[in-house]
């Protein structure tokens, strides 16, 4: 309808109260997001990129060059996977997500698999597929690892792309769906008319997403591949490892960084900024009622980091009605005949207790049998390897541990920092930027120079706490930061009318406003908290291990890289998928519920 | 023989509680040079009963033909014009009129040819290469128009065509679209218009058909024998509005309008 066309919208001003009042959720407008992704970015290469490569050519002239060198082709290596495992996803997606939205048998099959698999710890699953793609591939043969990194990046790139096209072809407007029909659109000629351009937009903003993620992942998948030399990939991540440990150069570690960064942003300039600009058109927004459903999950403004805890969120949603029924239904059993009218604190405890109870149960029973069919098929378990996975649950705690000790610090540092920019625009015109360039580099990348700088000066612990916190933050910090500026300009002119001060202000208005946003958030955070872990508590270069706490990542590890300690890798894997899967069904998915319900301004 | 023919047709969607019954007993024809309207209070299925005559949705109960052949799937014999226009908004203009052609498997050249003349036709000269996004309201239902025209249709289904756009607009292409009716050298050969607007009924329609509440229900078949163009200041054309308003309204008309006839009655227009 005329009036509704958003291509020339400003948003105003980065951070600050919302300048619309109304609906807080507001629809995102690309044009602006991706000028202002244009700012961060060109500071980026120019601050830091290129500066920091002619630094570091000009201070350590002998060996910089051919460093520079190997930074480029390894990097190139890594960017062939990662565009590899891309169009894969690509495929799948548009593949899955059709199905899943045209067929009904597809979407009750498919979309509760999904929810799964986004929400378990992929990391995990990447010494299980190196060890499957290396024997497929033969011992030796370079396609083995290869394909298992590749693997790991698709896992990581694939699902919010799926859920993506899923999503939008279920919300394609019942009008073009019609026209399609009326006009006789059938076919191929439907495909590549209808079908493929109304998922464009929606697959392009996903695809930024993806890649972020997927920086991560290849980087991590390259750190685990590297702890073996049957296995070892060439490529970036090994490249900044390498010069992190024994024989490496700081110079090399600047190096690698700073091609990293230049890559990153330059595709983000060159490839995503014009692509998302020309994925424009293929917005249907000419309804009045054309807010957008991922408006409503997540809020999702400006950062890739919080479509993804929308995106997230919006499966979860979904999901808890499909998984959470059985659950559900098992606690509604009652015992006795006396029928009286339960209080819900008592049904909550019953459920989390019955709950609690079927997961502790069902996960004993298959680690027994999972034991059992190892001492079957592959003879029995080495008596060391068994005693590890007796040491589960312990490792499980201590992990669990860090990882909630991780969740608090940032915590403690994203809330107040959001808080900060939200109330202070100006601080904000130059804070914000500052932060997207820093959460802009993948996190693994960051390791070695923590294994570097850190490891020797606090100890072995703090470090893979460090990075624990690395792979969590900008979840948190998004998802808070556009919850506060979700925050309705009225309810914020109500509160300085009267008056409130700071601390009020962030008791009464600004805290109960961003906990469906905190919440969804922390889901975020503690997923990637959750896949840090792999790589936080076992580093190893070659045979050297460079870092190493007890705890069921540390253990997955182990069983990767030490003889007959595949039952352990399984049974740890296993153990903290549990883990994983039960506290989103335990905690988040209530906590977000409640929140959700109470506190949600609409 | 009836272009149209719709034999008792009654839809009732699944709910929570049992079924919806949105219209039921729902008999009427349309003949060849009809320009029906069907009007009603919302939630009376007007826009459900455009669906079921193009064969989008399929009756409960009851049988939709379409010279004389039950219309089983999507009609390629009618084509309609949305309410939020439903162009494709990565297509261009050209491209969203050559839609339906394309569709049909029509040689590029014979496409080129059609699409431009009903370009022409509807006052899109000059928005060739245009996208939707980038067109005002009326251009955009004109762009639908269009569109429709291009597969010249039999019958031409017209679900709320102007209540998006703005009032002045909508009366301009009001007109537009009588005239496009009145010329004898352009498709379709009848006009089925859902509206709820009685007046834009009385000013366009020959015929019009008055559904109840839901379930929908014909209240009554109107003959609309006004003198065209209409006179909306004319005192026949208050009458017969205050006529069907109070049917709406009342469920039953207070007064006795001469014009008015039975359905069975109203045959096809000489």
């Amino acid at each position: 309808m005329a009036g509704t066309d958003r291509t020339g919208r400003e948003l105003g001003p980065a951070v600050g109260p919302p300048t619309r009042p109304g609906r807080s959720f507001v629809p995102v407008d690309p044009a602006s997001f991706w000028n202002r992704r244009l700012t961060v970015q060109a500071a980026t290469v120019a601050l830091t990129g290129i500066p920091a490569v002619l630094l570091a050519t000009a201070v350590a002239p002998p060996t910089a060059g051919s460093l520079f060198a190997t930074a480029a082709t390894d990097l190139a290596y890594s960017f062939a996977r990662m565009l590899g495992a891309y169009l894969l996803s690509l495929a799948f997606a548009l593949g899955y997500g059709y199905l899943a939205a045209t067929s009904r048998t597809g979407e009750r099959v498919l979309i509760p698999v999904l929810d799964v698999l986004q929400s378990i710890p992929i990391l995990g699953f990447f010494p299980p597929a190196i060890i499957f793609f290396v024997n497929a591939a033969g011992p030796g043969n370079p396609l083995g690892p290869n394909l298992a990194s590749m693997f790991l990046i698709f896992t990581s790139m694939s699902w919010n792309m799926a859920f993506g096209v899923y999503e939008t072809l279920k919300s394609l407007p019942t009008e073009l769906r019609e026209a399609s029909d009326v006009f006789g659109a059938r076919g191929l000629f439907r495909a590549r008319t209808v079908i493929v351009p109304a998922t464009v937009n929606r697959l392009v903003y996903n695809s930024v997403l993806s890649w972020t993620n997927g920086w991560y992942f290849l980087v991590a998948a390259e750190f685990i591949a590297t702890a073996s030399s049957t296995t070892a990939l060439p490529g970036i991540g090994t490249f900044l490892l390498s010069n992190a440990t024994g024989a490496g150069s700081t110079t090399g570690l600047v190096i690698g960084l700073a091609l990293l960064v230049v890559l990153i942003a330059g595709l983000d300039i060159a490839l995503w900024r014009p692509l998302a600009r020309w994925a424009q058109r293929f917005r249907y927004d000419q309804t009045p009622s054309g807010e957008s459903e991922a408006g409503e999950v997540g809020a999702p403004r400006a950062a890739p980091l919080r479509r993804a805890a929308g995106v997230v969120v919006a499966g979860m949603r979904q999901g808890v009605s499909r998984l959470g029924t059985p659950f559900l239904g098992l606690a509604s059993i009652r015992i006795g005949g006396r029928a009286r009218p339960e209080s819900p604190y008592r049904r909550a405890a019953v459920r989390y207790v019955a709950l609690g109870a079927a997961l502790v149960v069902c996960w004993l029973l298959l680690i027994a049998l999972g034991v059992g069919v190892f001492d079957v098929f592959t003879g029995p378990i080495a008596p060391a390897v068994r005693s590890q996975i007796a040491g589960l649950p312990l490792a499980l705690g201590a992990s669990f541990g860090r990882v909630v000790l991780a969740y608090a610090i940032c915590l403690a540092i994203s809330v107040p920092l959001a808080l900060a920019l939200y109330r202070r625009p100006r601080t904000a015109r130059f804070g914000l930027p500052a932060v997207e360039i820093i959460a802009s580099v993948p996190a693994t990348a960051l390791f070695p120079v923590f294994l570097v700088g850190l490891l020797g000066v606090i100890g072995p612990e703090p470090t893979s706490i460090l990075m624990i916190v690395t792979g969590m933050i900008w979840y948190l910090f998004f998802n808070v930061l556009s919850g506060l500026r979700a925050i309705p300009l009225d309810l914020v002119e109500a509160a300085n009318s009267y008056g409130l001060p700071s601390r009020q202000f962030f008791r009464k208005l600004a805290l109960p406003a961003i906990l469906p946003a905190l919440v969804t958030g922390s889901i975020t955070a503690f997923g990637g908290g959750w896949n840090t872990l792999v790589i936080a508590e076992n580093v190893r270069y070659g045979s050297t291990i460079v870092l190493q706490v007890p705890g069921v990542g540390e253990l997955i590890d182990m069983g990767n890289f030490e003889g007959g300690g595949y039952p352990l890798m399984v049974a740890a894997l296993f153990a903290l998928v549990l883990a994983v899967v039960g506290l989103n069904e335990l905690v988040w998915k209530p906590l977000y519920r409640r929140a959700v319900d109470r506190y949600r301004l609409e | 023989m009836a272009l149209i023919e719709v034999q008792g047709v009654a839809k009732s969607f699944p709910s929570r509680h049992g079924s919806i019954n949105i219209m039921s007993d729902i008999t009427f024809d349309v003949a060849d040079n009809d320009f029906l309207a069907i009007v009603g209070p919302s939630g009376s299925g007007k826009s459900t009963l455009l669906r079921l005559i193009q064969g989008l949705d399929r009756p409960t109960a009851g049988e939709v033909r379409f010279r004389g052949a039950p219309v089983a799937h999507a009609s390629q014999e009618m084509a309609m014009v949305f309410q939020n226009f439903a162009l494709f908004p990565w297509l261009t203009v050209e491209e969203n009129v050559a839609f339906g052609l394309r569709a049909r498997g029509w040689a590029d050249d014979r496409i080129q040819t059609q699409v431009e003349r009903y370009l022409s036709v509807t006052g899109l000269v000059g928005f060739e290469e245009a996208y939707p996004r980038e067109l005002s309201g009326g251009m955009r239902q004109r762009v639908g128009l269009a569109r429709a025209l291009a597969v010249e249709p039999s019958v031409l289904l017209m679900d709320e065509p102007f209540s998006a756009l703005d009032p002045l607009t909508a009366e301009s292409l009001r007109e537009e679209v009588l005239q496009l009716w009145r010329d004898p050298q352009l498709p379709p050969e009848a006009v089925v218009l859902v509206t709820h607007n009685i007046e834009e009924a009385l000013v366009m329609a020959d015929r019009m058909l008055v559904l109840s509440r839901r379930p929908g229900r014909i209240l009554a078949g109107v003959l609309v024998n006004l003198p065209r163009p209409r006179d909306r200041k004319s005192e026949a054309f208050y009458a017969l509005t205050d006529y069907v308003y109070e049917l709406i309204t009342q469920g039953s008309p207070r007064s006795p309008v001469p014009t008015v006839r039975s359905t069975s009655e109203t045959g096809p227009l000489p």
